[in-house]
Formats: C-alpha cells, sequence, structure tokens
C-alpha cells in the first residue's frame, strides 16, 4: 500500500515512525519475557516435585503409618496416612467453621451494614486482616488455646480458620456487590424480610462466586505450615479425632522432613509435597470450573 | 467460551487424579515390614508393666530424642496395643513448658531444669528425671583427602574461638603428624538457636580445655563471627556438607546419617577416641548420678570413653492426677528403661549403663496416683 | 356467579399484613447473627494485639524502649535486640519487591491491554498455579534444589567478580551462602507475584476505555497508550498492590525460614546469610523460654504492626484509586 501524504492540516495517519515502533515492540518483548521469566522457577518446582515425589508415592506411602527415619526399607519410605488424614480434617474443619462466619460477615457489610461506620470499619479491618502473618496467627491460637487446653486438631482448624476469614469475607463481599439490587427490590416489593431476601435471592445468586472463593481460600490454608507449627503436636499416629489428642499435617511433616539428613525424609518430604499439591490443585480447579459454570453475575 | 474453560478445569482435574494414581499404583510397592525391628520384649529388667493398659500419652521436647522415641512408640504398639503415644518434638524448652501447664505427661529434656524456670513447677508437684538416651556429639568435618582426623580439647577451643584459621596449623599437626593438612582456611559452623548439644559441648570445652575456652558454657554461645551458624543439628549437618574445610558439632546419629567424617577426639586418659554408640557407652559407665538421676557424662575417665557424650531425660511429675496416667507412664517409661533400649545402637546412640538403668526402673515407683 | 373469590389486582397478596411476630424474630436473630460474624474480625484482630502484648511485657519492661531498637542478639547474656531481625525481614522483601514488581505488572498488562481475551485464560490458569503452590513446597524446593545450585554457581562466580570492586563490593562481595538473603528474596518474589499481578489487574481494568481508546485514535502505540491512558489512572491502585505483595513478602514464614540462614545479623552483604522475624520465631520458638520467648513474642508484635501499618496503606492506595475511576467507565 502506497504510504499516505498527511493531509494539510490533518491528522497523520501513516505507520509510527521507526523508533516510537522499536520502543513499542520492546515494551512488548519485555512484557513476554516477564511471564517466560515467571514460568521458570512454576516449571521447574513442578516438575522437581513430580520426578522426586512420584518415586515416593506408593498404595502404602498414602494409606501407611511412618516408620522411624533410621529403619527404612528402601522401597517405602514411610506412610503419610496420619499427615493426610490430618491436613483433610483440620482443613475441613477450618472450613466448616470460617466459611459460614466468613459469608455471614461479608452479608452484614454488604446488606446490613450500609454506608455505617462499623460496617466500613469491619470491612477495612478485614482487609487489614489478610495481611496478619500466619505465625503470629500460630502463636495467637498457641497462647490463648494450646497453654490451657492442650494440643488438638482443633486448635490448628483455629489458626486456620483465623488466616481463612478475612479472605472469605472479601471474596464474598465482592460477589455480593455483583447481584444486581434489583433483584433485592422485586423481593422487597414481594413482602419478603431482609433476612430471606438474603437467604434465598442474593446469597443463591451469588453462590457460584463465593463458593470459588471459599474453595481458594480452603486451597490457601491446607497449604500453611505456620499456623499449625506449635498448636497440633506433630505426631506420628493416625488420629482420627479432631478434638482431642495431637494430630499431625502434610504441611509441618513436609517441613520437619526437609531439615532432617535422614535418607527416607527427603523421599517423604517429596512425596507428602506432591500430595500436598495435588491436593491444593484440585480445589483450585474445583474453584475455576464452578467459576465457569455456576457463576452468574461477573465483573 | 464458559463451557471451554469448565472442560479445560475438568480435564486438568481428571489428568491430575489419575496421574497420582497411576504414580501410586505403578511405584514398586513391595510388601515390606513397616514397623520397627521387633524389639525382643521382656528381655530386659522387669518394668515393663504386663497388664494392659490403655490410653494416650502426648509428650513433647528434646528433638535429640525423636528418632529414639519414633521407633520406640512402633516397638510399644506391640506389647500393648491400647495406647497411643505421641511424641511430637518441638525442643527442650517447648517440651518444659508443655509440662508446666501439664499439657503433656512427659518432656523431654537434654538438660536438667534450669533454675530460672524451676518457679514454673506447679507447687506440690516433684519432677522426676528418666534418663533414656546418651549419645556421642560428633565432631564433624570436610576435608577433602583426610581421613581419620585427630584433635584435642585445647585444639578444639582455638577453632572455634577462632585462634586457629587453618587446617594446617601447628597445632593441628602437633596431632596428626602423618596427615596432609591443606592451608584451607577452617569454618567453624556452629547452632544459631539454643540447643543441647551446645550446652554439652561447651560444658566439655570448660572441663577439658580450662582456661584456653573462654565462652563458657550455656544452650547458645556468642561464637566469633567467623563461625558459619545454622540452624537445627541437621542444619549444622547440611552447612558442613556443603562448605569444604569446615568443621562443627552435631550429635552422631546425625552425623552418620548425613555421610560426615567425625574426628577422634583425645579422652582425660590420653587416648583418642571415635565418636560410636560403645565409646559414649563407656563414658557413661563412669558415670556417678546425682540422687535425683542427673548427671553429665562429657569428659569421662577411662581408655575408651568418648569425651564428648551427652544425654537425654523424660521429666514426670511424681503425683499424677489419675491412677490411669500413672499406669501409662509406669507401661511406656519401662519400656524405654527396658526392652527399648536395644533399639538405642541401631539408632547410632547409645544405652544406659545398667547401673542407671537399673536406677531409674527402680525411680518408677514414685510415681504415684493422687487418688 | 362462582364461589372462587378471585384476588383483588388492586391488593397485593399477602404482603399488607404486617408481619407475624415470628418472621420480625427471625429476620432479626439473623441480622444479629450477621453482626456477630462482622464483629468476630475486629475481636480477632483485637485478640491477637493484646495476647501478644500481654505475653511480651516481660521483654518490653526488661529492654526498655532503647533496647527495642538494639541489634545485639545475644542469647547467652539475655540480650535480645530485635533489629537484626527486622534488618533482615526488610531486606529479604525489597529484594523481592524489586524482583516481583516488573515482572507482576508486566503480567497484568499484558492480560490486560495486550492478550485478546480468549487468549488470557492459560496465562491466568498457570498464574493461579503459582499461587496455589504452598509456601513450605516452595521452601523444599528452594533448600534442596535451588540453595547448592546458587551457592556454588552463582554466588561464588558473582562474589569473586565483585570481590573488591568499591561500592557493589559491598553488596555482592564475598562472603556468600547458598541460604542468604537473595535466596530468600528471590523465592519470595515468586511467591508475591501472582498476588500482584491479580491485584493490578483488578486495578488496570477500572481504567475507562474511552481514555484508551481515545489515544490509540490519537494514534499512539500501545505502549505509548499504556503509559499516556492507563498509568495515570492505575498508578495509586498498583503502588497499593505493591504494598500488598510487599506485606506478604514480611509476613511469610516458612520459605524465610527454610532459606534465609539463620544467622541474626546486620550486613550489607546479599549474599550473606541473615535472619528474618517470622523465620526466627518459627525455628527459635521451640526451645525459648522466659524472657527469650518473651522476646520472640514481642518480635512477632512488632512485625504485626507494621505489617498491618502496610496493609491500611495499601488499602488506602487502592480504594483511592478506584474510586477515582468508578463511574467514568
Amino acid at each position: 500500500m502506497a504510504a499516505v501524504s498527511p493531509q494539510p492540516g490533518g491528522i497523520d495517519l501513516r505507520e509510527s515512525s521507526g523508533w516510537r515502533r522499536t520502543k513499542n515492540q520492546i515494551a512488548t518483548v519485555v512484557m513476554w519475557s516477564a511471564f517466560a521469566l515467571v514460568l521458570i522457577p512454576l516449571v521447574w518446582v513442578l516438575f522437581t516435585v513430580i520426578q522426586k515425589g512420584a518415586s515416593a508415592i506408593s498404595w502404602q506411602f498414602l494409606t501407611g503409618s511412618p516408620i522411624p527415619p533410621n529403619v527404612m526399607p528402601l522401597s517405602f519410605p514411610g506412610g503419610m496416612w496420619p499427615a493426610i488424614l490430618g491436613t483433610l480434617e483440620i482443613t475441613g474443619f477450618a472450613a466448616v467453621i470460617a466459611i459460614p462466619l466468613g459469608v455471614l460477615g461479608a452479608v452484614y457489610i454488604n446488606e446490613y451494614g450500609g454506608n455505617g461506620w462499623l460496617a466500613r470499619l469491619i470491612a477495612f479491618m478485614a482487609d487489614v486482616m489478610t495481611g496478619v502473618p500466619s505465625i503470629v496467627m500460630g502463636l495467637f491460637i498457641y497462647t490463648v488455646w494450646t497453654l490451657h487446653y492442650s494440643y488438638s486438631g482443633m486448635a490448628g482448624s483455629f489458626a486456620l480458620a483465623c488466616l481463612m476469614l478475612p479472605i472469605v469475607i472479601r471474596s464474598t463481599y465482592e460477589m455480593l456487590l455483583l447481584v444486581p439490587d434489583e433483584l433485592r427490590q422485586a423481593s422487597y416489593a414481594l413482602g419478603a424480610t431482609k433476612a430471606r431476601v438474603t437467604l434465598t435471592v442474593v446469597l443463591p445468586a451469588a453462590v457460584g462466586g463465593i463458593t470459588s472463593g471459599a474453595l481458594l481460600a480452603v486451597a490457601r490454608a491446607a497449604g500453611e505450615t505456620a499456623p499449625l507449627l506449635f498448636v497440633i503436636l506433630s505426631t506420628q499416629n493416625t488420629n482420627a479425632n479432631l478434638f482431642a489428642g495431637a494430630n499431625t499435617a502434610l504441611s509441618t511433616q513436609i517441613f520437619a522432613n526437609a531439615q532432617s539428613p535422614y535418607v527416607g525424609a527427603q523421599a517423604r518430604a517429596w512425596g507428602a509435597a506432591l500430595t500436598l499439591i495435588v491436593i491444593a490443585f484440585i480445589l483450585m480447579l474445583g474453584a475455576r470450573l464452578i467459576t465457569a459454570r455456576f457463576t452468574r453475575y461477573t465483573r | 467460551m464458559q463451557l471451554r474453560g469448565s472442560k479445560q478445569a475438568m480435564v486438568a482435574g481428571g489428568a491430575a487424579l489419575a496421574a497420582l494414581a497411576l504414580a501410586a499404583c505403578s511405584s514398586s510397592s513391595s510388601s515390606s515390614s513397616s514397623s520397627a525391628p521387633a524389639a525382643s520384649t521382656g528381655a530386659s529388667t522387669a518394668a515393663s508393666s504386663s497388664a494392659p493398659v490403655s490410653g494416650t500419652i502426648n509428650a513433647a521436647g528434646s528433638t535429640f530424642q525423636t528418632n529414639f522415641q519414633q521407633a520406640a512408640i512402633q516397638g510399644f504398639k506391640a506389647t500393648q496395643p491400647g495406647v497411643t503415644v505421641n511424641y511430637g518434638g518441638g525442643g527442650s524448652g517447648a517440651g518444659r513448658t508443655a509440662l508446666y501447664s501439664s499439657t503433656v505427661l512427659f518432656a523431654g529434656s537434654d538438660s536438667p531444669i534450669p533454675a530460672k524456670e524451676a518457679s514454673k513447677v506447679p507447687a506440690g508437684k516433684t519432677v522426676l528425671y528418666f534418663p533414656v538416651q546418651i549419645g556421642p556429639i560428633a565432631l564433624a568435618y570436610n576435608l577433602s583427602g583426610v581421613t581419620g582426623l585427630k584433635l584435642d580439647a585445647t585444639v578444639l577451643a582455638g577453632i572455634f574461638q577462632g585462634t586457629i584459621k587453618t587446617w594446617n596449623d601447628p597445632a593441628i599437626k602437633a596431632l596428626n603428624p602423618s596427615a596432609s593438612l591443606p592451608s584451607t582456611a577452617i569454618t567453624p559452623v556452629v547452632r544459631s538457636d539454643s540447643s543441647g548439644t551446645t550446652a554439652n559441648f561447651s560444658q566439655y570445652l570448660v572441663d577439658a580445655a580450662g582456661s584456653a575456652w573462654k565462652l563458657g558454657t550455656a544452650s547458645t554461645i556468642s561464637f566469633p563471627a567467623s563461625a558459619h551458624a545454622a540452624n537445627g543439628g541437621s542444619g549444622v549437618a547440611q552447612a558442613i556438607k556443603a562448605t569444604s574445610g569446615s568443621i562443627g558439632y552435631v550429635d552422631f546419629s546425625t552425623a552418620s546419617a548425613s555421610g560426615l567424617s567425625a574426628a577422634s577426639i583425645k579422652n582425660s586418659a590420653g587416648d583418642f577416641v571415635a565418636p560410636s554408640p560403645t565409646s559414649a557407652a563407656a563414658a557413661a559407665s563412669q558415670v556417678t548420678p546425682k540422687a535425683n538421676l542427673t548427671f553429665l557424662a562429657v569428659d569421662q575417665a577411662g581408655a575408651g570413653s568418648y569425651p564428648v557424650t551427652y544425654q537425654s531425660w523424660d521429666l514426670v511429675y511424681a503425683q499424677q492426677p489419675s491412677a490411669n496416667d500413672a499406669a501409662l507412664l509406669k507401661a511406656y517409661l519401662g519400656y524405654l528403661l527396658g526392652a527399648g533400649q536395644q533399639l538405642l545402637t541401631p539408632l547410632n546412640l547409645a544405652p544406659l549403663p545398667s547401673a542407671i538403668d537399673q536406677a531409674a526402673v527402680a525411680q518408677l515407683s514414685k510415681i504415684t496416683a493422687a487418688s | 356467579m362462582s364461589t372462587v373469590t378471585k384476588a383483588d389486582p388492586a391488593t397485593p397478596a399477602g404482603s399488607a399484613r404486617p408481619l407475624s411476630a415470628g418472621r420480625r424474630l427471625g429476620d432479626r436473630g439473623f441480622a444479629l447473627l450477621a453482626l456477630a460474624a462482622g464483629l468476630l474480625v475486629l475481636v480477632i484482630l483485637v485478640l491477637i494485639t493484646l495476647s501478644t502484648a500481654q505475653q511480651s511485657a516481660n521483654w518490653f519492661s526488661t529492654e526498655g524502649f532503647s533496647g527495642i531498637f538494639s541489634t545485639v542478639w545475644d542469647v547467652q547474656n539475655n540480650k535480645f535486640g530485635p533489629m537484626a531481625f527486622l534488618f533482615g525481614t526488610v531486606i529479604s522483601s525489597l529484594i523481592a519487591i524489586i524482583i516481583a514488581v516488573p515482572v507482576s505488572v508486566s503480567i497484568a498488562l499484558l492480560l490486560t491491554e495486550v492478550v485478546p481475551r480468549r487468549w488470557s485464560r492459560p496465562i491466568v490458569y498457570l498464574m493461579d498455579l503459582l499461587a496455589v503452590v504452598p509456601s513450605v513446597v516452595w521452601g523444599l524446593w528452594g533448600l534442596i534444589v535451588l540453595v547448592p545450585w546458587l551457592q556454588n554457581t552463582v554466588y561464588s562466580t558473582l562474589s569473586s567478580w565483585f570481590n573488591g570492586v568499591p561500592v557493589l563490593g559491598n553488596l555482592f562481595g564475598p562472603p556468600f551462602s547458598g541460604t542468604s538473603f537473595m535466596t530468600a528474596g528471590i523465592v519470595l518474589a515468586v511467591m508475591i507475584t501472582p498476588i500482584i499481578t491479580s491485584l493490578a489487574r483488578e486495578v488496570l481494568a477500572t481504567v475507562p476505555t474511552t481514555d484508551k481508546e481515545g489515544a490509540y485514535a490519537l494514534g499512539a502505540t500501545r505502549w505509548e497508550m499504556i503509559r499516556g491512558a492507563v498509568w495515570p489512572h492505575s498508578q495509586g491502585g498498583v503502588v497499593g498492590a505493591i504494598l500488598v505483595g510487599l506485606g506478604r513478602a514480611m509476613g511469610e514464614t516458612i520459605a524465610a525460614a527454610l532459606l534465609i540462614g539463620s544467622v541474626p545479623q546486620v550486613t550489607s552483604h546479599l549474599f550473606a546469610p541473615g535472619y528474618s522475624i517470622p523465620a526466627g520465631i518459627a525455628n527459635l520458638f521451640p526451645e525459648a523460654s522466659g524472657e527469650f520467648r518473651s522476646a520472640l513474642i514481642g518480635m512477632g508484635l512488632l512485625l504485626f504492626v507494621i505489617t498491618i501499618l502496610v496493609n491500611l496503606g495499601a488499602r488506602g492506595f487502592v480504594t483511592r484509586s478506584t474510586r477515582r475511576n468508578k463511574g467514568t467507565a
């Protein structure tokens, strides 16, 4: 196409000059290389975990009990079942505590609080609470609970619930904002009370987003180590009872085994890491699936 | 577009589950005895209660004891299947704190209760010390081409205070005339966290090096800045492994599990002894414990004694609120002091000398129930 | 005439009746429940502050105000100056921010401006994947894979190059160690990238399309459009996103505990080992007792206050920026 000479006094419609175009291309290259750069550790870590963890994983690993570190037939590094059960139970109970409370909290901020100072304060503080270091949550539960009531999986759940609560509040709040007001107004017009509107109209409308936000919070909690370090007393036994007695979790086991010099320890750590990543990954996929299928209102 | 996303998600999720299942099934899962080598029951002193008990024992404390406790828990299950024992590690300090607040039934501790904690023991309660294991502290080093390194307390004091800086220092050469020592700089590796290993190693230097060692003895020592600090015994072992020309103090079972060479140390009889369960046991057999069964096994006399040996106790309240707890403790501690002692040598630890063991077993009767 | 009475359209069915007492009670009950759940957040924050303050009172009263600012960490002699730990926290987080910010903002721009919507999904999935890897797995991988490689290949060559160089030698020269401020900073950077990216994306999405299209209409290249139309609107929000990432990096415990070197010291050498507050608490708490323990909890309180301030600042920036953009879409 022949170059169009600029109209007198008009806009220059030609392609941008060399230097501007180069700058643009450099910028694009930089942006893509940033993405490539961030992929390097991701691929590296996943590759390492899968490669080293897969050789440790076996049916016995997933369902068996641990064996002492020095006594290790090389084909079987010891089982992780107590840790897997612990992670599932502790995280599950934390979710049972945090999700309803988080949803209710967001309901308060969005539906009941209006523009009042209390609602805005709670919203602000919930955001601030997402930034509290996880070790501080663990110390908190240690001082107020473990020192008085001894170690238990439940204490771990409390610590994780404290971590999850602000995340669930924030994501639920965002989802509730997206539900159109017309829906609420129509329900009020039919004579429903506020509680009924919230429970039967607003929440179901936002349930997709709320669930996916909750699943992501659970995925984050399943991987947390610091809050559990001081409150559950990592044990080697399977403890199905969440409310009494020491318990253990995959994350704390990985932390302990990572620092242990015994031959089996490293294999155990990688196997546990792979298991933990798969659990977190499934939760994350579940969240994405629900967002794709069930979310009615998106940005 | 939305369906595409969810389809991608489902495919990815299915793939992840399939991969995990595949890995689980295809990995050789040769059925192996997953329990510790079966401890021969009944072989030792008669403290192991034969009446079946049931319940849970929560315990925490010294990480030095963790391996032994884990092996013992497995072995104990064979004799008393109704008892669940949870030993959480966490360090001697954490164990003692848990004992003071009665959140555990016994605490593993590498040192007796320090004076500043004495007020924390509840009124009316006495703490009983049950020694359970002895172990050598190895001086592990990483120096290619040199094996069988010999050192003594004065040289060690110089190394860890930074006055002896290279491997071919005349003081080291004097102890190792036939070794070819390079001119590499020495990197001492020390513990950055509070630990019984540091306490016992420094106690040895105080006893054996005398005025040459100026840094005193404590669970945490301010080593000179040239020392490389690491967290935990395994941190020290990893640091030694990674740094050529380094030497550090770490418990022998960790050192041997990490594949490190350990130096032979000159004991008070003038012999250079290598760390091993036997030499540690030899040192321990020279010890006369106090009435409450606390003692220090460092720098003991005797030809085969390894001079840097340390010990760990399980601390229990003599007065137990419930009869079942008292019975559980007697059963488990009795196992640790009896059949369990045979689990120590494979772990590169040393069993208690029989005199101390018998005294400890006799002390079991002091555990009483308040009812 | 049928006996069935048809509803009178002028009377809305049922709603003119006053609410029965039960329904009113249920409504009040639910409202109270929601209020209680909301207040729980405040209660927890207050309890955390109170309990940590009470446990660290021993340390505060012994050290006094000046002791808080001391760098002397000497457990043997009961000196617990936290500044070395704070220094390590700040340095490793700064390293993380310096590495993560250009990368995250670039990816956020990539997703909002460069990549067409249907292709953005795989990139978002990958960033999600990055976010979902637990911190303990990053620590494990870092310790076993990254640390030996960095120590033997990267740090040894770099520190020998910079050895003796006037200013840079102090930063990059020896001593070096695989576990160091730099290693912790690198892994922290990888961990905070997804957070900054997703928050920055949200902020960038609020930029009014009219401004962007106007820039294109004037003949701007994409880069010029970003600089001229997107950036002025979103800079506050992006700064807020960066501060959230900073807060996360400062509070990260496990990866730092495994990778930062566990030596409390203040030094300019970035390849040297150091310590951070959360790592110190995680590693030292078990063996600590008495004033030592109180000091560790006090450091935790210090960190708590600092991260709250950072997050307050962050939220301030973000809300200010998005509020300006609302209603202009």
